[in-house]
């Protein structure tokens, strides 16, 4: 073994008040070392993982007070799979807005990248973390950050979405402290796999009470329908690489922690139809709402929402082919949609309302940045060969599997939506004339060569899904089997 | 090799009767026109003049290989469908293809050679040409339904596509089809009517408005093989209605005969009525003939 | 490695490489395209061994690859016609723009049917059915003309039957736990009734939006006639094959087993004849030559869907062996259109006219290809039409027969404005620059006329391998019961004798000919098509005399009032209903915090009202 799981928390923070002092050194280095922090933590979770698939969980005891009293952090087949996921597109995103606007001034670039490491080490916390109270910590982490990143251009625009998104969050902090003030006042303990195995003792109806406050709280941050009103706004208006990191890491972080606590900890029956219900409303709503667009950015966004919604159905089949296919869908979903976030920027770079009508004829300009936002296109809509389909062949599976065929036609209705707005733009780009006063920009260096490694990915995948196939079937099986994950906890001493 | 030689030499004879009641019959039909109107008319050797002298003109200009072609698709056409109706039952010197004569066969070879000489009309350059041909296809549509609907009223009745198969049935029973499927016979002589392209149904060649529509830039030579390919065919299409009919015929004779009666429903259909608008024809023959049409399968399906 | 291995390896490197080699130099690219098409074809027919399957694992899933009698039947379709526009679209292509682009898609395309034809399981079956589809959808959108509403109305039909098919791939995968063909079969008699039904419901959308079936056809006019034509004749010639390919063994091995079968059977010959008077009438309304082929296409696919719904031995015959017809025929036309296109600029009726003498081999390709499509003796088509009359009668589809007739009787009328409006007419100056097409793009047309005449008078050369398809099928022998050579026979053992008719009519053609013509063209000069009888004037040079406007004026007339309904309005009323719902839902997001902040209020309150209902 070469590290322990409490690194991914402890030298983010630590890099996180020693980067200020370094760009007194030397200014560059205030962008490069978030950019060495992420590559080391990849390279980390990338060795940890190899050994959990090998021997099993690992359960990290924090100050040496061991569960269910202290604080634990759980680097399981899934939550392991969840961070090389995070720490991956963590790198991606530091890489590609590495000079992604070029006259940022020492003191924006400071508080960008600080942010941006701070937003992934916290929704890696959400992960790892084996205590409730601890994760409204990485909670709060990750949101801060998050308001900070979308008021990140200091517009008027840039401000009033921050503004949502810092009044919905703390309208989530507040329901996520009853609830876990909730769970501690009756069962006296903040250890999940401790309050997962006592659960049975709670008064049901508070119970019950305490789950709607948590998937409320959550729901705020995994994007879930009506809890949504501020994601389309911050996502059109914070930069575009950041887009980027809410719909692969922050919404990724905040889902785990819905299907955390709707499959270990609380033993409800119907949260599985819930989520399906759930999952489905914002599916249709969102997509539906994303055919009427008219930004490129909105549009990807609500294609996000509808994606999570999708991914939500997925968990709500409650096998684990459906928690299988749920997971392959936020790969898919954390690739390809960072893909699209990406690629999207840069057609849309100079143009101050990103417009969906300004990317027109792009490819002359941009022809590798067009191509690959088609591939994403492609790949997002589910056709094969590439790495969406293989997803999309899961849930269906799934599906069929627990008899929910009108949930299927559903869903698939709902692909033709989405098929015709992601095709709308791809025509676009290709097919349309530019409008003369566009100014196209041609990509960096850095942000080509990681939306290229993107690329690459989508069609590894497509063309191999065994590359993943394997690790999804264990993070899934671990997921599944809840009494496996007490053991594992409360056996550490 | 023999026996190719005698159908050869029976083909050619066969064809030569066709040409020459073919002619005569179209005489008739000019000399009965003229009594009906009062006139003294010309007389019923008056096609025969014609043709020869139109044979023995010379052609000075042509418009293109389709046009040299077109006449003689349309003399295939006749020849080929002369083949295949059996003219004579039980006559060596008429043996054709008939012993597979097929109906749905004959349907379309029918067609082929209109369809050739609507190129070689296409070619000649000439408006007039085209929209007769344009006419002549869509009133073609009109009258294939009830013509259609009638023959596989008999198809399905006898159970047999063949026309020699359809003779044999009645040479068996002793009747004719036109009394044992009498909406099928009706239908199919409604049908004739367009076949032949009289009043009301000439608005094809139409001669005072389009200028004989699809012939108007042959002449001479050209014409000539139209003319008797006409005629050949006229012959054709009376013995076909014979053969399905009227039990076919033994003896030239008697083939005539039948062939008069039939021809005559045309002719003095013709003397009747004024030309109809092409869309008035084609509604025309998808009214009442296809009415009689589909009782003839309903009497096919019920008997 | 297996040889199939190869092949999709070639197919797929060829695609890219030749995509790239455009940076090069153009020639590579055109040799690039052409060995990565005509490779794999030699490949497949040298080397794949009938019967013997590959099986291979991705993704958890076993992946079965082979090929059967029936498959190859198709594969010949596929890849005889892929490979002749292959070459047809080197010369297509030639200075046009987004050459990679386009040979990239055609290869894919090709490839994707080829190994829809070798998939022996659900799961490469779909994936090869939408790599189809996207890449017939960017050929589609090549020219970037009209590329939101028709590309994305093929997209979306394709969509709703793929996915169709899908939620059936994947309801048989929760009924016999495995995605081969084989097992589906098995299992599919035993199924519960409901899955019975539905199962090959959703196939059929599937395969019935690909082979434009009514009413599900809607898309095709737009997307062959926008699709450049040396694409489109495979698009229409073999890519809608495969929904009849697909059709035919959702019939033969699913409905079949099952009593309700017949219903099926009926709907679609039904359905099948109705889309061939649809496309026939609306055929000849158009005055562009690749509309008009495109209905044709919808047309004569109608006829085929019949022949295969009807399902007797002689209707499959009937129908597999106008499926051939089809390819070959319409893979001619949509060539001798593109070649028009390429020569003049335009394939409009109303502006072209007279082509006969500049584009002569283009014309003969068109003329025989057009006797084949009417159906007239002695070309190929004959023979399928025969068996399908023949089939349709002797199974008592009366009706349908006279509908069937009148589909191919009023076919003549747009047969004749297609030969009419390109090539014969007045000759304008407009005109009188244009070339034959190069030999490279004459050449395919030709070859595939010649099959077209040897098949008319010797239809045993596809009959025999269709026979053996229908034998793996499960088919009795036909062979002498049905067919021989040249000569056809119905089940009631009335025939018809292909070769001495050909002779007879080939005989008597030549002595019409040398009597007519031996003298005749050289004893009369040509004049020019301005110097005709024109009520006693001579019209001048300028003066134009085209006959070409409102060509069919008086049969459009007669059926105009069948035409004023069309599908695609109601379609298109729909769309928009659900974008004006899509646009009423949007609004739920109203940009204003407070709402959003009552949106949450809202769901906490509601959640904790039905908390007893949900939990």
């Amino acid at each position: 073994m070469v590290g322990t799981p409490v690194l991914f928390i402890a030298i983010p923070l630590m890099a996180a008040f020693l980067i200020p002092l370094l760009g007194m050194i030397w200014k560059e280095l205030v962008r490069i070392v978030p950019g060495l922090v992420l590559t080391y933590l990849l390279i980390l979770s990338i060795n940890l993982l190899d050994h959990v698939l090998a021997h099993g969980p690992i359960v990290e005891v924090i100050a040496g007070w061991g569960p269910p009293i202290g604080i634990n952090l759980v680097f399981s087949a899934l939550s392991g799979f969840l961070v090389v996921l995070m720490e991956f597109l963590g790198l991606l995103v530091w890489a590609y807005s590495y000079r992604f606007k070029r006259n940022v001034d020492y003191e924006p670039a400071l508080k960008y990248f600080l942010m941006l490491m701070m937003l992934i080490t916290g929704s890696v916390g959400i992960v790892l973390t084996g205590d409730i109270f601890n994760m409204f910590v990485f909670i709060e982490i990750t949101s801060i950050s998050a308001y900070g990143l979308t008021a990140f251009y200091k517009g008027r625009n840039s401000a009033e979405a921050s503004f949502k998104y810092v009044m919905m969050g703390s309208v989530a902090s507040t329901f996520l402290l009853l609830a876990i003030m909730i769970i501690y006042a009756q069962l006296g303990t903040l250890n999940m796999a401790d309050i997962a195995n006592k659960i049975h003792l709670m008064n049901p109806t508070l119970k019950i009470v305490s789950y709607i406050f948590f998937v409320t709280a959550l729901g705020i941050e995994a994007e879930i329908f009506p809890l949504n009103g501020w994601a389309p706004d911050a996502y059109a208006e914070a930069p575009g690489p950041v887009g980027a990191a809410f719909a692969g890491i922050v919404v990724k972080a905040a889902v785990y922690a819905i299907i955390r606590y709707t499959y270990t900890i609380f033993d409800l029956s119907g949260t599985f139809n819930f989520l399906i219900i759930i999952g489905m409303i914002t599916l249709i709503i969102a997509e539906t709402a994303a055919i009427r667009q008219e930004k490129l950015k909105r549009m990807l966004a609500y294609s996000s929402i509808g994606q999570m919604g999708l991914v939500m159905v997925a968990f709500g089949f409650g096998t684990e082919e459906g928690v299988f296919a749920a997971l392959f869908l936020m790969l898919n979903h954390a690739i390809i949609k960072s893909l699209l976030f990406f690629s999207g920027s840069y057609l849309t770079y100079n143009s101050t309302d990103k417009k969906i009508s300004e990317v027109n004829g792009m490819s002359k300009f941009l022809p590798i940045t067009s191509l690959l936002f088609a591939l994403g296109a492609f790949a997002i809509v589910g056709l094969p060969p590439f790495a969406g389909f293989w997803s999309k062949l899961a849930v269906m599976t799934a599906a069929a599997d627990s008899n929910m065929i009108l949930i299927m036609a559903l869903v698939l209705i709902v692909s033709v939506v989405e098929l015709v707005y992601y095709l709308r733009v791809v025509n676009r780009v290709y097919f349309y004339k530019k409008e003369a006063d566009v100014k196209p920009k041609r990509p960096t260096v850095n942000a080509l060569i990681v939306m290229i490694t993107l690329g690459a990915i989508i069609l590894l995948v497509g063309f191999y899904p065994d590359a993943v196939t394997g690790l999804l079937h264990k993070a899934s099986a671990g997921l599944m089997d809840k009494t496996q994950y007490i053991h594992n906890v409360l056996s550490v001493r | 090799m023999e026996e190719v030689l005698y159908n050869v030499l029976g083909a050619i004879a066969t064809f030569l009767v066709a040409f020459v009641v073919g002619m005569t019959y179209g005489g008739l039909n000019r000399k009965i026109t003229a009594r009906v109107q009062n006139r003294k008319g010309p007389p019923f050797y008056q096609n025969f003049i014609d043709t020869l002298k139109l044979a023995s003109k010379k052609s000075a200009i042509h418009h293109g290989v389709m046009q040299h072609f077109g006449p003689a698709f349309l003399m295939v056409t006749s020849v080929m469908s002369l083949l295949i109706v059996p003219v004579l039952t039980h006559n060596q010197w008429f043996p054709n293809l008939n012993f597979h004569g097929d109906l749905i066969f004959l349907l379309y070879i029918m067609v082929f050679g209109p369809l050739g000489m609507a190129l070689g009309a296409g070619q000649t350059g000439n408006p007039n040409s085209a929209i007769g041909i344009t006419r002549g296809l869509s009133q073609m549509v009109g009258y294939e339904i009830p013509w259609v609907l009638a023959l596989v009223a008999l198809m399905i009745q006898y159970h047999t596509t063949s026309i020699v198969g359809l003779m044999a049935v009645q040479a068996q029973s002793g009747t004719w089809l036109m009394f044992s499927s009498p909406f099928a016979f009706i239908a199919a002589v409604m049908a004739m009517l367009g076949m032949f392209s009289y009043s009301p149904f000439d608005v094809v060649i139409a001669p005072a408005e389009i200028a004989s529509g699809p012939a108007s830039e042959n002449g001479g030579k050209y014409l000539f093989t139209m003319m008797s390919s006409g005629s050949v065919f006229a012959f054709v299409k009376l013995t076909l209605y014979v053969d399905l009919f009227m039990g076919g015929a033994d003896n030239i004779v008697i083939l005539l005969v039948k062939t008069f009666a039939l021809y005559m429903i045309p002719v003095l259909y013709s003397l009747t009525t004024v030309r109809y608008r092409t869309e008035q024809s084609i509604r025309w023959f998808w009214g009442w003939p296809s009415f009689f049409g589909l009782l003839a399968i309903l009497q096919a399906v019920i008997f | 490695m297996n040889t199939i291995y190869i092949i999709f390896l070639i197919f797929l490197g060829g695609a890219v490489f030749t995509y790239f080699a455009g940076k090069i130099h153009k020639v590579l690219q055109d040799i690039l395209f052409l060995v990565s098409i005509l490779v794999p074809a030699y490949l497949f027919f040298a080397n794949v061994e009938i019967g013997q399957n590959v099986n291979l694992t991705l993704g958890g899933i076993s992946l079965s690859w082979g090929i059967n009698y029936f498959s190859w039947l198709f594969s010949l379709i596929v890849l005889g016609l892929g490979s002749l526009a292959a070459i047809y679209a080197v010369g297509f292509m030639k200075g046009e723009k987004r050459r990679g682009y386009f040979y990239f898609n055609f290869i894919l395309s090709i490839m994707a049917m080829t190994g829809i034809l070798l998939s022996r399981d659900l799961v490469s079956f779909f994936v090869f059915w939408e790599i189809m589809t996207w890449s017939s959808y960017l050929i589609t959108i090549y020219n970037g003309n009209k590329v939101q509403s028709i590309g994305i109305k093929y997209f979306v039909f394709s969509a709703i039957g793929a996915y169709a098919m899908l939620m059936a791939i994947v309801m048989v995968h929760h009924i016999t736990g495995s995605f081969l063909i084989g097992d589906m079969i098995h299992a599919y008699p035993a199924m519960a009734l409901s899955m019975q039904i539905w199962i090959p419901i959703m196939f059929l959308m599937a395969f019935g939006v690909k082979a434009a079936m009514m009413p599900l056809h809607v898309w095709a006019p737009g997307a062959y006639s926008n699709a450049p034509m040396a694409y489109t004749s495979v698009f229409s010639g073999a890519l809608s094959k495969m929904g009849i390919y697909g059709m035919t063994l959702v019939l033969v091995t699913m409905v079949n087993h099952i009593p309700q079968g017949v219903w099926f059977r009926e709907v679609l010959a039904w359905l099948g004849g109705i889309t061939a008077v649809i496309g026939t009438l609306w055929a000849i309304q158009q005055d562009d030559a690749k509309k008009l082929l495109a209905y044709s296409s919808v047309a004569q696919l109608g006829y085929i869907i019949t022949g295969i719904a009807i399902g007797t031995e002689l209707a499959m015959l009937a129908g597999l062996f106008l499926a051939v017809m089809h390819a070959l025929f319409k893979g001619t036309l949509f060539m001798v259109v593109g070649a028009i296109e390429k020569q003049t600029g335009t394939s409009n009726f109303t502006e072209v006219t007279g082509l006969i003498r500049k584009m002569p081999w283009t014309f003969l390709s068109a003329l025989l290809a057009i006797i084949a499509l009417a159906g007239i003796p002695p070309l190929g088509g004959f023979v399928g039409k025969w068996m399908l009359y023949e089939s349709l009668i002797t199974s008592n589809h009366y009706l349908l027969v006279i509908v069937i007739f009148f589909a191919s009787t009023a076919a003549f009328l747009y047969c004749y404005k297609f030969l009419f409006g390109f090539f014969m007419g007045q000759e304008e100056k407009e005109w009188a620059h244009v070339k034959e097409a190069p030999a490279v793009m004459v050449l395919p047309m030709l070859i595939m006329a010649l099959f077209m005449l040897v098949l008319g008078t010797f239809p045993g050369i596809i009959l025999n391998p269709i026979n053996h398809g229908l034998q793996a099928l499960g088919y009795a022998d036909s062979y002498k019961h049905l067919w021989d050579t040249s000569i056809i026979l119905n089940s009631w053992g009335n025939k018809v004798v292909l070769q001495p008719i050909l002779y007879s009519i080939a005989g008597i053609f030549l002595f019409f000919i040398a009597f007519l013509t031996w003298k005749g063209y050289k004893n009369t000069r040509f004049i020019s098509t301005k110097d005709i009888s024109s009520s006693g004037e001579v019209p001048k040079e300028d003066e134009n005399l085209t006959f070409s406007v409102g060509f069919m004026q008086p049969f459009y007339r007669a059926v105009e009032p069948a035409m004023r309904r069309q599908i695609d309005k109601y379609y298109n009323a729909f769309a928009d209903g659900l974008e004006a719902t899509f646009e009423f839902l949007r609004r739920i997001y109203t940009g204003n915090g407070q709402t959003y902040a009552i949106y949450v209020i809202v769901f906490v309150v509601v959640m904790l009202l039905f908390k007893d209902f949900l939990f």
